[in-house]
C-alpha cells in the first residue's frame, strides 16, 4: 500500500488499495465464513429460549389481549427497527456514489432476510391488536371509534394493509439481496460446493456480465431502492402509530413517526458498522475494508445522534409548554414518572453517549470509534423500544376507547418469559443474518473490483494525495 | 538583526517547490519560507512545514461562556421579575435550555472566528515583501532572513526560474 | 467536475470580479426600480405606523396574517444558505463551489428582512428593544424567556451574526484579490478588509479548517432557528391546527426546500446576467435539483404527517380547521395550489435529467416551490385563527390589504436590491474556491476511457 507524504496523518489504513492478487482471492474468502460455529450455537439456543417464552406466554394468556406481550411487542419493534432500514442504507450510499460504502453494502443487503423473520414475528402481533369500533363501550368517557390513523376505519383497516405493507418489505429487500449479490454468486461457483454451488448455478447462472445485464441490475436496485425508500416510513409509520401511539389515550403526536424513521436509520447504521468492524478485525478483511468507511459513516451516526435530541426535545417541549393535562400525564407517563429511568438510559444510548464518543476527531478517524458508538446507540434503541412499546402496551386497556388518560400507570417489568422472548428474537436475528452471511458472499466484490479501478494515490506536486474518479 | 523578506514569483508549482528546496540548501529554515497562493493548494504540495493550529480550542472556550452567559441571562433575568406564565415554573428547564443552547453555539461561533484572525495572524501589517500578481496565479515564494543575506537568496530565487523577485 | 474546463487564474478574476470592476447596462435600472419599491414599502410602514395597525387587513381573531407569513418565508429562504454551504462542504461536494457564496449572502439578507416584519408588525416599533432586550429599561420588568417569542430573536440574531462571520471570514482572500486589483479609495477600503492577508500555508490552512468547524458550528444553529420560529405556532394551544409536535422538523425541511430552489433560481439569474456560464454550469443546477427531490419528498412525509395527525385526534375544532382548509372557498382552492406548486410540479419537472439541465424549466420549477411555499406559510397560519375556539362569536375571515402586499412586495424588492448591491462591493463566486477546484481536477485512465477524477486530502 502506498504511503502518504502529505502532511496530513491519517489513521493506519484509511484508504485500502487492494491488488489484483487480493481481488482475485476475494471470492473464495468472500464465500467462506470461517469459524462461526459458536455463534450459530449461541443464538440457536438464545432463539429456542425465546420460542419457550412464546408458547409460556401464549399457553398462560393467550392471543387476544395485548396486554402482556408489551416486551415481546418491544423486542420485535428493537429488531425491525434495526434491520428493515439497512437495505435502504446500502442503496442509498450508492445512489450518492460514496466511495467509502463498497466494503459495506452487501453487510447490509444481508439484513433483507431478517426482515423475513421480521414478518413472521409481526403475525402474532396483528391477532392482539385491540379493535378500533368500541361496540361495548369499553372507557369513561368511550369513543365510539378509537383514535387511530385509520380514521373512518376503510375495509380491511388495519389487518390487510398492514399485513400487506409489512410482506412488501422483505419482498422488495430480498430482491434487492438477490440481485445485488447475483455477480458475486457467479464469480464465485468454482469456489463452493455441495448445496451452495447448487444454489448459486440456480441464481446466478444465468449471469454473463454483459453491458446490458450490469446496466438492468443497476436500474432494477435502484428501481427498487426506490420503491422500498417509499414504502418503509409508511410502514415504520403504521407500526409506531398502530402498536404503540394509538394505544395511549390522548397520545397525539406527529413527530413520532419521524423518530421512530430516524432511530432506524441511527441503529441499522450502527449495526452495520459493528459489524464492518468485526470483519475488519477479526475476519482478515483489512485489505478490502479502511478506515475511511468509519470516518464518514461516523460524521452520519454523529449527525443522527444529534437529530435524535432535536426530535426528542421538539416533542418534549410541545408537549411541556401548554400545560395541558392529557398531555402532563403522557410526559409523565413516557418520561418524567414511570418510565423515567428507561428514558434516561434510552437518551444515554441514542444520543449523549455516542454524542461523547464521535465528537473527537480522532475517534472518528479511528476504526473503532463508530463501531464503539453504534453499541451504545442500539441499547438507547432497546431502551426506547422498551419504554414505548411496553408503555403502550401496558397503558391500560380500558383506556384506549378514552379521550385521554386520566391515571399516569406505573412502569411494567419483566418477567422471566418476557426476557426469554426479548433474548430469543434477537438471537432469532442474529441467527438468519449468520445463515445469510453463510449462503451469500460477504463482500460485495463487484463494487469493491470498482473502487480499485477509481481509487488510487496520485501525486501531485510535491505531495502523495487520494485520487478518486467519477466516472457518472 | 534586522530581518528583510525576499520574495520570488513562479509560474508553476514544481519550480516554486524546487526553489523552496534551493533556499533550504542555503541553511535557511524551512520556518522562514511561506508560499503565497491565490489558492488554497493541498497540504504539503511544495513540501513546506507543516502548520500546526490550535483552532478547535477556541469553540470549546467560546461554548463554555456563551453557556454560562445563557444560564445567567434566562436565569437571573426571570429571578429578578418572577412572574409566572402559564403555570410555568419561574426557572423552566426546557425554556431556559433553548436560550442557553443559543448563547452556547453564538459563544462558540464567535470564538471561533476570533481564533481563526488570531491563528491567521490577522490583521497584519504587510512589511513584507509582497506582489499583486500573487493574486493572477503566480506563486510567491517568501524567505526571511537576515539583513546581509537578501541578495544570495535573491540570487538563489532567479537561479531557480523566478519571473521577478522583491526585496523589503 | 466534469464539465467544465480549467481557466487560467487571471481569466476566473477577470470573469469573477466583473460584476465589481464593470457595471452592465441593466444594473442601475434594476437596482432604480428595486429602490423605487422599496421606497413605496417603506412609506407605506411609516404611514401604518402613523395610522396603526388598522389600515391593514388585521383584526380579532386574525392578528396575525401577511407579516407573519412573510416573516417565516423569509426566514425559510435564509436556510439555503447553511445547507448548501456547511453541509455540501462537511460532504466534499466539488459542486457546492459555485453556489456557496451566492447561498450564503441570499441567507444575510433573507434574515435581516425577515427581522423587519416582527418588528413594523408590533406597530410600534421602537418597543420591541425593552420587550426583547434583557435590560431593565423600567419598573424593574425583564423579557419573558419562556415565551417563544424571546427564543426567536436570540436565535435569528444567533443565526445572522454567525452567518455574517461566516461570510466575512471567508471573504477575506477575496477581499485580497479586490486589494490586489483595485486602485484609489477601492483599493484602500479592500486593504482594510484584507486586513493583509498575504495567501501563506498557515492562513490557507485555517481557511479551509475554519471552513469546517464553522459549518460543523453553524449547522445546529440553522436547524435550531427555523424550529424556533415554528414553536411560535406549535406552543399555542389555542389555534388548533398549530399545536402539533412535528412542526419544527417540517418547518425545516420546508425552509431547505424553498430555500434551496431560491439559491437556484438566483444562480441562474447570476449566470445569464453576468455571463458565467463557465462557473455556474448545468451540471450544478441538475445536481442542486437531484438533492430537492430528496428534500421535497422529505418535506411531503412531513406535510402528510401533520395533516394525518391533525385529523387523527377527530377532536371537532381541529378536524373543523382541516375541513375549512380542505373544502371552503378560497382555502380549497389555496391549498390545491400550494400542493401542486410545492411538490407535485416541481418533482414532475425534476424528474427528468434532460429538464434538470434545461434552467427555464428549473426555473419555473424553483418560482413554483416559492410560491408554494409562501402559500404553504399562509394556509397554515390563517384558517387556525379564522376559527379560533371558543369565541365563536369572534369569528371571522381575513382579507390582507393593499398595504400589506405591498410591504410583502417590499421584502422582495429589499432582498434583491441588496443583493445588486453587495454585487458591486464583493463578488458572489468565491474566487479561490474556483480556482482550488481547477487545481484538484485530474484523470485517471481506465482502458479506453479517460474518467475525470479529484484529489482529496481527506
Amino acid at each position: 500500500m502506498a504511503e502518504l507524504k502529505t502532511l496530513n496523518h491519517h489513521y493506519k489504513d484509511m484508504w485500502v488499495f487492494p491488488d489484483a492478487e487480493d481481488l482475485a482471492g476475494l471470492p473464495a474468502k468472500a464465500t467462506s465464513l470461517g469459524k462461526t460455529r459458536l455463534l450459530l450455537w449461541v443464538t440457536l439456543i438464545l432463539t429456542v429460549l425465546g420460542v419457550v417464552g412464546f408458547v409460556m406466554r401464549a399457553s398462560a394468556d393467550g392471543l387476544s389481549n395485548y396486554e402482556p406481550w408489551g416486551y415481546y411487542m418491544a423486542a420485535f419493534s428493537f429488531v425491525f427497527m434495526v434491520t428493515a432500514p439497512a437495505p435502504l442504507v446500502s442503496v442509498a450510499f450508492r445512489l450518492i456514489r460514496s466511495h467509502w460504502r463498497r466494503p459495506l453494502t452487501r453487510i447490509a443487503e444481508i439484513f433483507a432476510l431478517v426482515g423475513i423473520v421480521n414478518f413472521v414475528l409481526y403475525i402474532p402481533l396483528m391477532l392482539m391488536i385491540p379493535e378500533i369500533a368500541n361496540p361495548n363501550e369499553i372507557g369513561h368517557h368511550s369513543l365510539d371509534i378509537r383514535r387511530t390513523l385509520w380514521i373512518q376505519v376503510p375495509w380491511g383497516a388495519p389487518h390487510f394493509w398492514e399485513t400487506a405493507a409489512m410482506f412488501s418489505l422483505p419482498l422488495m429487500s430480498c430482491l434487492i439481496l438477490l440481485l445485488s449479490s447475483t455477480p458475486d454468486m457467479s464469480a464465485s461457483i468454482q469456489y463452493v460446493t455441495g448445496a451452495k454451488k447448487k444454489l448459486y448455478i440456480f441464481l446466478a447462472g444465468y449471469w454473463k456480465g454483459s453491458k446490458r445485464q450490469w446496466l438492468v441490475m443497476q436500474a432494477a436496485i435502484g428501481a427498487l431502492g426506490g420503491l422500498y425508500f417509499l414504502t418503509l416510513p409508511f410502514v415504520q409509520f403504521l407500526i409506531s402509530t398502530d402498536l404503540g401511539m394509538s394505544l395511549i389515550a390522548g397520545w397525539k403526536d406527529s413527530i413520532f413517526p419521524a423518530i421512530y424513521t430516524l432511530m432506524g436509520f441511527q441503529t441499522s447504521l450502527a449495526a452495520i458498522l459493528i459489524v464492518l468492524y468485526v470483519f475488519r478485525k477479526w475476519g482478515g478483511y483489512e485489505r478490502f475494508i479502511g478506515a475511511s468507511p468509519f470516518w464518514s459513516a461516523s460524521k452520519i451516526l454523529l449527525g443522527l445522534s444529534l437529530l435524535w435530541i432535536y426530535h426528542m426535545f421538539a416533542f418534549f417541549i410541545t408537549f411541556w409548554y401548554g400545560r395541558m393535562e392529557v398531555e402532563q400525564n403522557i410526559l409523565n407517563y413516557l418520561f418524567v414518572d414511570s418510565w423515567f429511568w428507561i428514558f434516561i438510559l434510552n437518551a444515554l444510548g441514542s444520543w449523549l453517549i455516542p454524542f461523547g464518543i464521535l465528537v473527537w476527531n480522532p475517534v472518528r478517524r479511528a476504526d473503532w470509534g463508530a463501531p464503539l458508538a453504534g453499541v451504545f446507540v442500539l441499547f438507547g434503541a432497546l431502551m426506547f423500544n422498551v419504554r414505548t412499546f411496553v408503555g403502550a402496551f401496558n397503558a391500560g386497556r380500558e383506556q384506549i376507547y378514552d379521550i385521554s388518560i386520566t391515571v399516569v400507570p406505573p412502569a411494567v417489568a419483566p418477567d422471566i418469559w418476557d426476557l426469554f422472548m426479548l433474548i430469543g428474537v434477537i438471537g432469532l436475528a442474529g441467527l438468519v443474518y449468520l445463515i445469510g452471511l453463510k449462503i451469500f458472499p460477504v463482500m460485495n466484490i463487484w463494487e469493491i473490483k470498482e473502487g480499485a479501478m477509481y481509487q488510487k494515490m496520485g501525486r501531485l506536486f510535491r505531495g502523495n494525495y487520494l485520487v478518486l474518479a467519477k466516472p457518472e | 538583526m534586522a530581518i528583510k523578506t525576499v520574495l520570488g514569483l513562479f509560474q508553476d508549482a514544481n519550480q516554486a517547490a524546487d526553489a523552496g528546496d534551493a533556499v533550504k540548501e542555503t541553511g535557511v529554515s524551512e520556518n522562514d519560507i511561506d508560499f503565497l497562493t491565490d489558492c488554497p493548494y493541498p497540504e504539503g504540495a511544495f513540501g513546506e512545514r507543516e502548520e500546526h493550529i490550535k483552532l478547535f480550542l477556541f469553540p470549546f472556550i467560546g461554548g463554555l461562556l456563551g453557556f454560562v452567559g445563557g444560564i445567567m441571562v434566562t436565569s437571573m433575568t426571570q429571578m429578578a421579575y418572577p412572574l409566572i406564565t402559564g403555570g410555568k415554573p419561574i426557572l423552566s428547564l426546557p425554556p431556559m435550555a433553548v436560550v442557553m443552547y443559543e448563547g452556547t453555539m453564538l459563544g462558540a461561533i464567535l470564538f471561533t472566528v476570533l481564533g481563526v484572525l488570531f491563528e491567521s495572524r490577522l490583521p497584519h501589517k504587510m512589511t513584507e515583501a509582497y506582489d499583486e500578481r500573487v493574486s493572477q496565479g503566480l506563486i510567491g515564494v517568501l524567505v526571511s532572513t537576515e539583513e546581509g543575506k537578501e541578495q544570495e537568496i535573491n540570487d538563489v530565487l532567479s537561479k531557480s526560474g523566478a519571473v521577478d523577485t522583491k526585496i523589503a | 467536475m466534469q464539465e467544465g474546463r480549467i481557466l487560467p487564474p487571471e481569466q476566473i478574476n477577470k470573469d469573477l470580479l466583473n460584476s465589481i470592476m464593470s457595471t452592465p447596462k441593466w444594473y442601475w435600472p434594476a437596482v432604480g426600480i428595486c429602490s423605487f419599491i422599496v421606497l413605496i414599502a417603506a412609506t407605506v410602514v411609516a404611514y401604518m405606523i402613523n395610522k396603526g395597525l388598522g389600515i391593514t387587513g388585521l383584526n380579532r381573531p386574525v392578528m396575525w396574517g401577511f407579516f407573519i407569513t412573510n416573516f417565516v418565508f423569509w426566514i425559510g429562504i435564509s436556510h439555503a444558505g447553511v445547507m448548501l454551504s456547511a453541509i455540501l462542504r462537511l460532504a466534499k461536494a466539488e459542486w457546492r463551489r459555485p453556489a456557496s457564496r451566492a447561498a450564503e449572502v441570499l441567507t444575510i439578507f433573507s434574515l435581516m428582512t425577515a427581522m423587519t416584519m416582527p418588528i413594523i408588525h408590533t406597530g410600534r416599533p421602537w418597543r420591541s428593544l425593552y420587550w426583547f432586550f434583557p435590560y431593565d429599561f423600567a419598573r424593574g420588568i425583564f423579557p419573558n424567556i419562556r415565551s417563544p417569542l424571546v427564543w426567536d430573536p436570540s436565535a435569528i440574531l444567533t443565526y445572522l451574526t454567525s452567518s455574517v462571520l461566516f461570510v466575512f471570514i471567508a471573504l477575506i482572500p477575496d477581499f485580497a484579490i479586490l486589494r490586489d486589483n483595485t486602485t484609489g479609495l477601492k483599493k484602500i477600503i479592500y486593504t482594510k478588509l484584507a486586513m493583509g492577508w498575504q495567501g501563506n500555508a498557515r492562513q490557507w490552512k485555517l481557511q479551509i479548517v475554519a471552513g469546517i468547524l464553522l459549518s460543523a458550528l453553524i449547522l445546529p444553529v440553522f436547524v435550531s432557528v427555523h424550529s424556533i420560529v415554528s414553536w411560535d405556532f406549535g406552543m399555542a394551544v389555542s389555534v388548533k391546527a398549530w399545536h402539533s409536535t412535528v412542526f419544527a422538523p417540517y418547518f425545516v425541511v420546508g425552509a431547505v426546500h424553498s430555500g434551496v430552489s431560491a439559491v437556484i433560481f438566483v444562480l441562474i439569474l447570476l449566470r445569464q446576467a453576468y455571463g458565467w456560464h463557465d462557473y455556474i454550469r448545468r451540471e450544478h443546477v441538475e445536481a442542486l435539483c437531484r438533492l430537492l427531490i430528496v428534500v421535497s419528498t422529505g418535506w411531503f412525509y412531513y406535510f402528510v404527517m401533520e395533516i394525518i395527525f391533525g385529523i387523527y385526534g377527530r377532536e371537532a375544532d381541529e378536524v373543523a380547521i382541516r375541513t375549512l382548509q380542505f373544502t371552503i372557498y378560497p382555502w380549497n382552492y389555496i391549498m390545491i395550489i400550494f400542493i401542486v406548486t410545492t411538490y407535485f410540479l416541481p418533482i414532475f419537472l425534476w424528474s427528468r435529467k434532460v429538464w434538470r439541465r434545461n434552467l427555464l424549466i428549473v426555473s419555473i420549477a424553483c418560482i413554483s416551490v416559492n410560491i408554494g411555499m409562501w402559500l404553504e406559510r399562509y394556509i397554515l397560519f390563517i384558517p387556525g385563527q379564522i376559527n379560533k375556539q371558543v369565541f365563536t362569536f369572534t369569528w371571522a375571515n381575513y382579507t390582507p390589504s393593499l398595504f400589506e402586499g405591498i410591504i410583502v412586495l417590499g421584502t422582495f424588492a429589499l432582498v434583491t436590491l441588496l443583493l445588486l448591491l453587495f454585487s458591486k462591493v464583493m463578488p458572489l463566486i468565491p474566487l479561490y474556491d474556483i480556482k482550488e477546484g481547477d487545481i484538484l481536477k485530474t484523470e485517471v485512465q481506465i482502458g479506453r476511457r479517460t474518467v475525470p477524477a479529484t484529489f482529496r486530502e481527506d
